[in-house]
């Protein structure tokens, strides 16, 4: 008896956390998962600059460049291309069984989860960089500062966590990883295209702006372009009037989310 | 022995060679892959869901822009556009199924089995074509509650329907090929840029003339943008010809250019695992 509880191993939390951290990290090298998302994101980038440059540029842009402009728009899209694969994996593990597997291991219950959020972070990192380097190639430039820099890019990763609880619950959730993937092109659509990361909230049609303009993605590009700044003095300075909504909608998923997030993953299944 | 030989020439009746066989034999794999897609969810999504949240969404941001700039109603470019990705994105979900189906030695077993080599392949081109055309339907359905409408009669329409189905054929042979060499789960990720660049370096995207002129060969020239174009002139009026011609002969080239390595493919995917 004694000899049981003496060899009844005392593992380190933050090496299982780093192990199931490789686990998912590791192979996206090896299995095109980065090259896709590098491709992912390029793509974005010229199919919505290039088609669109002529068509939107005006006065009423009020901004230096449509580039300007838009970027923050192609961020998010990087961000959420980001989630959708978290919420694939997600899908992929509970399906699969592994979940049930390391409920009976001893490991932390919400090690796993933790893992697959840091992974998702990462993702995020490397969308962030990849379409930041697209948005510099076709004009975007950053105009206030290294702070304002770090405040931009803080305000990306926050949203990437936030979504990737979301996306994370999402599949875990459900029992198809393809077409757990495939569905949240939908919100990614929607929200992306009726915002005024894409035209000013103007040229709308006017029955929708009330919706365009409060929406989540609206109010993130809004505080995203005066984080950024302009040549032109059409972006609004830095305030919390600008920042505070945004940063709201953030917090306010992760809020919602979390608690939910940790009650699927530890149910027993 | 008599029993041998009377089993050898019932099997020689029914051997898998003949024709009408063929016929059936395909009939009844086309049958349980239509039935397949009409239980999975996914088939809602992209048949249904995605393609009329895509056209809202075009007629909702860019439509007064477009409408304004071409003087024509901006739905004869965006609905053409929509079904065209329709049927791409309904392609790279059938070519998870060609996976799934190699891997779980269900394309062995149909090997094994007295059927017609042919009828497994001639079953997917059928069945394919019936989603298509289910899909068109269904968008120019929404198109036309948003205000669409052919001016060209119904010879017209009837060719505009076939463009797009033309178009998904061919696109599916080419996502049949890349799914039977490279069949690996992220290839459904991987066709998504080419998804989204096909469709937003089109004429049903945006007027060729607002695109940088450097890139406005290369958006007149490949395949969706003719076949936008011929539907355009289908519906609303306008040449025809020559999109069709074009968007015809791109179809034509990228299905015989498939053709070979899919029966190859297909073979080594029935025979190996």
């Amino acid at each position: 008896m004694t000899a049981l509880t003496a060899t009844r191993p005392a593992p380190s939390g933050v090496q299982q956390w780093w192990v199931l951290t490789t686990r998912l990290i590791a192979p996206t090298l090896r299995n095109g998962e980065v090259a896709v998302g590098v491709a992912v994101s390029v793509a974005a980038t010229a199919s919505l600059y290039i088609p669109l440059n002529r068509l939107m540029d005006g006065p009423d842009l009020k901004m230096s460049s449509y580039a300007q402009y838009l970027v923050p728009l192609i961020v998010l899209q990087a961000i959420a291309f980001a989630s959708i694969s978290t919420a694939f994996r997600a899908a992929t593990d509970s399906v699969q069984g592994i979940n049930r597997r390391f409920q009976s291991l001893p490991i932390a219950p919400l090690t796993p989860l933790v893992a697959r959020i840091t992974a998702s972070v990462y993702r995020c990192v490397i969308g962030l960089v990849v379409a930041l380097v697209c948005g510099y190639v076709i004009g975007f430039r950053f105009h206030r500062g290294p702070v304002y820099v770090a405040a931009f890019c803080l305000l990306v990763l926050l949203t990437g966590l936030a979504l990737a609880f979301l996306a994370d619950t999402v599949g875990t959730n459900s029992r198809n990883p393809a077409a757990t993937a495939q569905w949240l092109l939908l919100p990614q659509l929607i929200f992306g295209f009726l915002s005024v990361g894409i035209q000013p909230l103007q040229r709308f049609p006017g029955w929708i702006q009330p919706i365009v303009h409060n929406q989540p993605i609206s109010r993130l590009v809004y505080a995203m372009q005066a984080l950024a700044g302009d040549t032109a003095d059409g972006v609004a300075p830095v305030t919390w009037s600008v920042i505070g909504p945004a940063l709201a909608w953030v917090v306010g998923v992760i809020a919602l989310t979390l608690p939910w997030a940790i009650a699927v993953y530890r149910r027993r299944t | 022995m008599a029993v041998l030989v009377g089993a050898a020439v019932d099997a020689e009746a029914h051997s898998e060679k003949l024709l009408p066989h063929l016929l059936s034999q395909t009939v009844v794999l086309t049958r349980r892959l239509l039935i397949r897609s009409a239980r999975n969810p996914m088939t809602l999504v992209h048949a249904l869901l995605l393609p009329v949240a895509f056209l809202l969404t075009l007629k909702v941001v860019f439509g007064d822009s477009i409408t304004s700039i071409t003087g024509q109603n901006a739905l004869y470019r965006s609905v053409p556009l929509v079904a065209l990705v329709a049927t791409m994105s309904g392609a790279t979900t059938g070519v998870v199924g060609i996976n799934a189906e190699r891997l779980d030695g269900f394309l062995a077993r149909l090997w094994a089995l007295p059927i017609h080599r042919a009828a497994g392949l001639l079953s997917r081109l059928a069945a394919e074509t019936i989603r298509l055309l289910g899909t068109t339907l269904v968008i120019l359905g929404a198109g036309i509650i948003l205000g669409f409408r052919f001016h060209r009669g119904v010879a017209g329409a009837l060719l505009w329907v076939a463009v797009p189905v033309i178009f998904g054929v061919a696109f599916a042979a080419l996502a049949t090929t890349a799914a039977l060499y490279w069949p690996k789960a992220v290839l459904v990720e991987a066709m998504q840029p080419v998804i989204i660049l096909g469709a937003t370096f089109c004429t049903g995207f945006v007027p060729l003339e607002r695109y940088p002129d450097w890139v406005q060969p290369l958006v007149r020239y490949q395949p969706m943008s003719p076949a936008v174009d011929a539907m355009r002139g289908l519906s609303v009026g306008g040449p025809v010809l020559w999109p069709m011609i074009s968007a015809l002969v791109w179809c034509a080239g990228i299905f015989a250019a498939c053709l070979w390595p899919i029966m190859v493919g297909y073979r080594r995917a029935s025979t190996s695992r």
